[in-house]
């Protein structure tokens, strides 16, 4: 399994506490600032990991698609070590990807829903929203580099939590590829190469090896 | 018939003896021998001459994003998803994990096994309400002699009718796509994986191609 297809999905709920490591049964809400960034990885807030993304020696990690909430005024920003990668035409930070732009889940609302005040009417915006962005080309994530998926909302309250009456919840979901091991030495190859690195040209590359071992010598004979 | 294209169906409640229940969330649940839903005779494996190729996973999908009431009332469906009112989800907050061996598939950056695909990122059934963010691509391979499962897990435990903590048909779904490599079938699926080619219909044909073209080219001259 040296070239695996990966997600990653964040949501501002913890059943207890701020954040909690991974999913938890029947999480809450948790509240998110306005306008300020959180590590969907190890950002204290909702579903974390145990430690920074990061690629070890022999891991090459391809980022192929990020996506976030359609309300909220969400977006969703990624960072290898401490450098930004979407930035504004001045060169200047921005929060990244709008959720209007890369919906999760795809054809959800851009108004979330609302529930009435004796809970049993839903009003709920008729549109389903779909993507207008794709991350093409992907994002690479070199061996021993770290690597940040960023949320922001751009709504000056942020996201509501607890279980209040303005409480929403917000997610964030991204799908890379896992290249380890051989794999992982074919991606840098590739790369130093000027090819995409993506599992097909991979396993071209691969071809092209078997298919070099397989051809006779062209050495004359003394 | 010795590449078929095959599919299998899970749901929790489709049971007449054991069927999915509140306290089994946050459990990692067999689709195919857990004890709950619909269940096969014994685990997916493959024998000697098959090789079996997943090509997609999906679940029952989630919606994130309501406004919530801070009184725990019933509410009713959204989007044909259920919860409380208390809460900012509905859907049974479902993930699909593929298990090889004793080895899960899906991993955290961190390097330690999630709970798999998002249903909101991978929905089954899909509608104009719930699209796939994710495909699996590369696909999982499963070769001859190995043992496989996929495995579901929801968060949840109000995702009944009206937030109730029973669920009806069609509350907790499952869907697997794969491709049953067979007999000659099977062996030239090795043969591509040895030779680093995506293993597909199109590809196993492609092989046979060039196998009846060599046999039928003349044989070369001394």
């Amino acid at each position: 399994m040296a070239m695996r297809s990966q997600v990653y999905e964040w949501t501002n709920g913890s059943a207890t506490g701020t954040s909690s490591i991974r999913q938890t049964v029947d999480p809450i809400a948790q509240t998110v600032s306005g306008n300020k960034k959180t590590d969907i990885f190890i950002g204290g807030i909702g579903s974390n990991i145990t430690k920074p993304a990061e690629t070890n020696a022999t891991q090459f990690v391809v980022i192929e698609d990020v996506a976030t909430s359609a309300h909220a005024a969400s977006a969703v920003q990624v960072r290898i070590n401490t450098t930004d990668y979407f930035q504004n035409p001045d060169i200047t930070d921005q929060d990244g990807v709008p959720g209007l732009a890369s919906p999760y889940p795809r054809g959800t609302s851009s108004n979330g829903a609302i529930s009435d005040g004796a809970g049993s009417i839903n009003v709920i915006a008729g549109d389903n929203v779909l993507p207008s962005f794709s991350l093409t080309p992907e994002i690479y994530v070199l061996p021993g580099q770290t690597y940040s998926v960023l949320y922001t909302s751009a709504q000056e309250a942020g996201v509501v939590g607890g279980q209040t009456k303005s409480c929403t919840s917000v997610a964030c979901f991204v799908k890379y590829t896992l290249y380890d091991g051989p794999d992982s030495l074919i991606r840098n190859r590739l790369l130093e190469m000027g090819i995409t690195v993506n599992p097909s040209n991979v396993d071209w590359y691969k071809r092209s090896l078997l298919e070099q071992q397989s051809m006779p010598s062209n050495g004359g004979v003394a | 018939m010795a590449m078929r294209s095959q599919v299998y169906e899970w749901d929790g409640q489709r049971s007449s003896t054991s069927t999915l229940a509140s306290t089994d969330a946050g459990k990692s649940i067999s689709i195919f021998i857990g004890g709950k839903g619909n269940n096969i005779t014994k685990p997916a494996e493959t024998n000697r001459t098959q090789f079996i190729v997943i090509e997609e996973i999906a679940s029952t999908p989630s919606y994130f994003g309501e406004t919530a009431n801070n009184t725990a009332s019933i509410g009713t469906s959204l989007r044909g998803l259920n919860g409380l009112t208390s809460q900012t989800y509905r859907g049974p907050l479902s993930y699909t994990q593929i298990v090889i061996n004793t080895t899960e598939y899906f991993l955290d950056p961190d390097n330690i096994a999630n709970s798999g695909v998002p249903g909101a990122a991978s929905p089954y059934p899909r509608s104009v309400n719930f699209q796939p963010s994710f495909n699996l691509h590369p696909t999982v391979y499963v070769l001859p002699g190995q043992t496989f499962d996929v495995r579901y897990t929801f968060y949840n435990t109000r995702h009944g009718t009206g937030g109730a903590n029973t669920y009806a048909l069609g509350q907790d779904m499952c869907f697997v796509k794969y491709t049953l490599y067979d007999g000659p079938d099977s062996l030239i699926a090795n043969r591509l994986l040895e030779m680093g080619i995506t293993v597909n219909p199109g590809n196993v044909d492609w092989y046979k191609r060039s196998l009846l073209s060599a046999a039928s080219a003349p044989a070369p001259t001394a």
